[in-house]
């Protein structure tokens, strides 16, 4: 932190502009500390508030636009791309388009201030056909709140925060053993997540061209292709595996109940 | 982990009688192997609210 602090103070803007916009394309960096930061170095008058704004609100909506157009363009496949890395990938995408949807438009005002929807909303967006000059106002808007709450914090706080620094470097341990808690409570999340997911694999697997095989054979009890993809479905180009049938996994209870019991179903997602 | 959602699905229809299995890779393996696919039938496109 105390390293963030005076790397702010000597080059301010430009690691202002490069954080906020690596963040706004989804790249794990801490915008919010960044803007915090460069509002306490406005108020010890190394840094000037108007150019500070602007340079911020500048770096979002370059990172947010090309979100957006990606989204355009690149549809849902994009989503899944951004929700890769998360445990569900078909829940990550459901879910945010979800809390996009309560919200309606204003999300993207305030979007940033919320974690998991602040790199989902430009691009759902994009794919939901968002006019390019709406996105512009409501995303300038949400931009400027986010830089304005930040650096004022900053500008307000400047005392406490220089406290805060201080008291890193003299409270060390305590630091450390907060991140080594911090580790270990994530350690622990995915070994839960594993053991999870471990009672699945008992499901017997089949490779593809095992399956391709049984498709082609003469056999009379022609196997069923279950689709459980929720997301590929909302794309107008998209394709499934000849002959499958869809089965929406958030409503299986339901779905089961036209499935044939005598066939050997065959399940697949992403 | 990979195949989530399809091997939660398998299980609940095994677990509900039906004779299920998890195809390993999913529709990404299916279709760089080359094998066989057609476009979802418009019927079946879920329609998702637009802002235009």
């Amino acid at each position: 932190m105390h390293d963030f602090l005076s790397l702010i103070a000597h080059h301010g803007y430009a690691v202002v502009f490069v954080v906020v916009l690596a963040e706004a394309v989804g790249l794990p960096v801490p915008a919010a500390i960044a803007l915090l930061a460069a509002g306490a170095a406005v108020a010890s008058g190394a840094l000037r508030a108007p150019v500070l704004l602007l340079v911020a609100v500048i770096g979002m909506l370059i990172g947010d636009s090309l979100l957006f157009v990606l989204g355009r363009y690149m549809g849902w496949s994009l989503l899944g791309w951004l929700c890769k890395l998360s445990a569900n990938p078909e829940n990550c995408i459901m879910r945010s388009a979800e809390s996009f949807y309560k919200r309606g438009k204003l999300t993207l005002v305030i979007a940033k201030f919320i974690p998991g929807v602040n790199t989902m909303a430009p691009p759902l967006a994009g794919s939901m056909l968002m006019r390019p000059m709406l996105f512009f106002q409501l995303d300038l808007a949400g931009a400027t709140l986010y830089a304005v709450a930040y650096a004022s914090l900053g500008f307000l706080f400047r005392d406490f925060l220089v406290a805060i620094t201080r008291g890193f470097q003299t409270a060390g341990r305590a630091v450390e053993m907060v991140l080594l808690i911090g580790l270990l409570g994530y350690i622990i999340y995915r070994i839960r997540l594993y053991r999870k997911h471990s009672v699945y694999r008992i499901v017997p697997r089949v490779q593809v061209e095992e399956l391709a095989r049984k498709l082609a054979s003469e056999d009379e009890s022609h196997p069923l292709l279950v689709d459980v993809r929720s997301h590929g479905y909302y794309d107008p180009n998209a394709a499934r595996i000849k002959g499958s049938i869809r089965v929406e996994p958030n409503n299986l209870a339901e779905e089961i109940k036209n499935l044939p019991k005598d066939k050997d179903i065959y399940v697949y997602c992403t | 982990m990979r195949e989530a959602t399809s091997a939660r699905v398998a299980h609940m229809l095994r677990e509900k009688g039906f004779n299920a299995f998890v195809l390993v890779g999913g529709f990404a393996a299916w279709r760089k192997a080359g094998q066989a696919t057609e476009p979802v039938p418009r019927d079946d496109l879920v329609k998702l609210p637009t802002f235009t």
